[in-house]
């Protein structure tokens, strides 16, 4: 048997616990009391697992009016004049608006061999005035293109519930909203003045007849939007073009012949996979921004398109953050009450270590170990019981139309019906980081009162 | 020179507008290989004496030499050092880790003392086999008795090599048998001339006031008497 050779004890320091003894310690003492643990587990897995399906809910639903936003607005990014999105006017314009669809051609090609699938829809946008015999409204005419697919239109079709949509057949054929055709008091088949004043003070006319009427439930498409073929919708521009002083790209100006130019008022870029636009706008910016610049045209993403929802959308997450937090609070108050109670009953083992030579700081780490594993645990047990619901509910979907009424329109957009909850790796990043940090941070009041425990209390009996 | 050497130790505590003077003008030498015993009536300051000792109080006045050391000089960090390299303690009562076993009780201090794993692990076994615990190692405290737990106590004291043993009445929980039998295993170790282990514990207990060698008394904190 080794003996220890008692001079030469004399300046040792205490080791520490080794990080495994220290483990097992603190995974032993968190077993003492089986029933407690487990009940703060499951109390704080119940908390995170509302907290996985809040969020989950409430990225969901975010996610599906931008998407909806997006398809009834402009796509994921969109080229228009400078000064478009500030003041729209029918007399911005791209003139040559074949120039740029050729000219994108090519980096939507690189794009493409990127796996990135980019369409670009043309588009114009007017504002006229509608009238008939009955009425004149102030309307927005979209256009609708007969080549490209274009996802706006194609949402809008479901909606249709009159008539026919929209045809290459007929020119002057025009689809407009419920609301709006009750406003003007037509029919199918009706005809409909559609006006707008040049910048030069004259005014252009063309007839529409309703082909068909839709009806989308948001009541800003209902009331104001009247669908046509490109075709007729650039009759209008065409008209502002050989105006005079019509604002368009100044240096081709005079060289632009009207009949050949194709004036649009944007071009429309969906973007496929849709988390990819920023990358699509990075590269279409490298390759087009010198000529977008000399031609006075933007390249947009949709969140500069509808600056309103992005922060509707902010506003709607912040109250979920709070909510959010005051999970974590009760998580944390969940935490230290376990922790701290089974610090202040273990009073006399602690000041037995003390007095057997454990350090201070050992007695910390001990501490600080048995909440690290219980946020662990509790990481482990959230995430089971979140997601596991998560899992569920998103594959099921979870119909909230009956919670919010018949129309789920809000900002423009709207809401799915039946929304499916998202969890992004960020958020479950962000849900994971902030349960741990408060289940550490917990463990943290109490390792310092175990850590004061003076050793005498050892004794005390 | 004396392993221990107590001058003038003084404690007084202060209880509201009371002053209770537990310890006074305490002078004491306990040489290397004692097996001394600390006995006295209630309140008449053994614990405070042990504890004054081991470092986890400290006096109002005087000088506590331990091993040439003054440990009233210490900073908090050297008397925990000090308890753990030269001092073993065995308790009245609650002396173990309840979610260690017998054997990772004994391991426990020798790890903080950083000795390799099989030293301990020999040493360890060594010590509960000298106890009679060799059957009993792998329990936990909650499955031994309170004899038992007392001889885990004595093992892991004695296994960690230390100078001085201070045991506050060690058998106040135990039966007389049982007592006996610990002063026994107790002493038997002290007389190891390897270890050459000084003990000074407390009682109230005759039967183990038999078997110390010195018997120190105490009365109204001063010792009244020392014989051996
Ligand atoms: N923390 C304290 N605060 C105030 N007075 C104390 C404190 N600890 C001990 N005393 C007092 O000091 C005196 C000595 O107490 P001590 O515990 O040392 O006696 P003891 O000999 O160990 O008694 P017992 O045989 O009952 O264990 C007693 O009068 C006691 O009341
Ligand atoms: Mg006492």
């Amino acid at each position: 048997m080794t003996s220890v050779s008692s001079g030469s004890m004399k300046r040792q320091h205490a080791a520490g616990l080794p990080l495994a003894l220290l483990l097992r310690l603190a995974w032993r003492n968190l077993w003492r009391h089986r029933k407690r643990t487990l009940i703060t587990l499951t109390s704080i897995a119940i908390g995170f697992a509302m907290a996985v399906i809040s969020i989950g809910i409430g990225d969901g639903s975010h996610n599906s009016m931008i998407r909806n936003a997006i398809t009834l607005g402009e796509g994921h990014l969109a080229i228009q004049p400078k000064g478009y999105l500030e003041a729209p006017s029918n007399s911005l314009m791209i003139a040559d608006g074949k120039g740029l669809t050729d000219q994108l051609q090519h980096p939507l090609k690189a794009l493409a061999q990127q796996g990135i699938q980019v369409s670009a829809i043309p588009r114009i946008s007017l504002q006229l005035l509608a009238s008939t015999a009955n009425n004149s409204v102030g309307v927005g005419l979209e256009s609708v293109s007969g080549q490209a697919e274009d996802p706006r239109s194609e949402q809008l079709r479901k909606g249709l519930i009159v008539g026919d949509w929209l045809s290459e057949e007929q020119e002057n054929g025009i689809v407009l909203g419920q609301a709006l055709a009750n406003k003007l008091k037509v029919r199918l088949g009706s005809k409909v003045v559609l006006m707008a004043g040049t910048q030069g003070g004259d005014t252009t006319a063309q007839l529409g007849r309703v082909r068909g009427i839709f009806q989308t439930g948001m009541d800003d498409l209902d009331s104001y939007l009247i669908l046509a073929p490109l075709e007729l919708g650039r009759l209008f521009l065409k008209a502002e073009l050989t105006a005079t002083g019509a604002q368009i790209e100044t240096k081709t100006k005079t060289e632009i012949e009207a009949e050949t130019a194709q004036p649009l008022t944007r071009i429309a870029l969906f973007v496929l996979p849709a988390g990819a636009a920023d990358q699509a706008q990075l590269l279409l910016n490298k390759a087009m921004n010198s000529s977008l610049n000399s031609r006075q045209l933007a390249l947009l993403d949709w969140q500069t398109l509808m600056p309103d929802l992005v922060q509707f959308v902010a506003l709607d997450d912040a109250g979920n953050y709070v909510f959010l937090l005051l999970i974590l609070i009760m998580v944390l108050f969940g935490i230290i009450n376990t922790v701290l109670m089974s610090v202040l009953e273990r009073t006399r083992e602690f000041g037995l270590l003390r007095a057997l030579g454990l350090a201070r700081i050992q007695l910390m780490l001990l501490v600080c170990a048995e909440a690290f594993l219980l946020s662990v645990l509790a990481l482990l047990f959230g995430w089971l019981l979140g997601g596991g619901l998560h899992l569920v509910l998103s594959a099921n979907g979870l119909d909230l139309s009956g919670m919010m009424g018949d129309s789920t329109a809000i900002m423009g957009t709207y809401m799915d019906p039946v929304i499916r909850p998202e969890l992004s790796l960020n958020r479950i990043v962000q849900l994971s980081g902030g349960i741990f940090l408060v289940t550490l941070l917990s463990g943290l009041y109490p390792a310092i009162k175990a850590s004061r425990v003076a050793p005498v209390d050892a004794l005390k009996t | 020179m004396a392993l221990l050497s107590l001058s003038n130790i003084s404690k007084i505590y202060q209880q509201g507008e009371l002053t209770v003077p537990a310890l006074q003008e305490v002078n004491l030498t306990v040489e290397q290989g004692e097996f001394a015993a600390l006995v006295g009536p209630s309140g008449s300051g053994k614990t405070t004496l042990l504890n004054i000792i081991g470092g986890l109080d400290t006096p109002s006045e005087g000088e506590v030499m331990l091993n040439g050391r003054d440990m009233t000089r210490l900073s908090e960090s050297e008397l925990s050092d000090f308890r753990l390299f030269e001092l073993g303690f065995i308790f009245q009562a609650y002396n173990l880790v309840p979610v260690l076993s017998a054997l990772e009780n004994v391991e426990l201090i020798m790890v903080l003392q950083g000795r390799p794993e099989k030293e301990r692990r020999e040493r360890a076994e060594h010590f509960l086999t000298l106890v009679g615990l060799a059957d009993q190692m792998d329990r936990r405290p909650s499955g031994l008795s309170g004899g038992q737990q007392q001889r885990v106590a004595v093992a892991r004291a004695l296994a960690a090599g230390p100078r001085l043993v201070l045991a506050d009445e060690p058998t106040a929980n135990l039966d007389s048998e049982n007592a006996t039998a610990l002063l026994d295993i107790m002493y038997t170790l002290s007389q190891d001339k390897e270890l050459q282990t000084t003990f000074l514990f407390s009682t109230h207990d005759p039967r183990v006031m038999e078997r110390a060698r010195r018997i120190i008394t105490l009365r109204d904190g001063r010792i009244v008497a020392d014989e051996c």
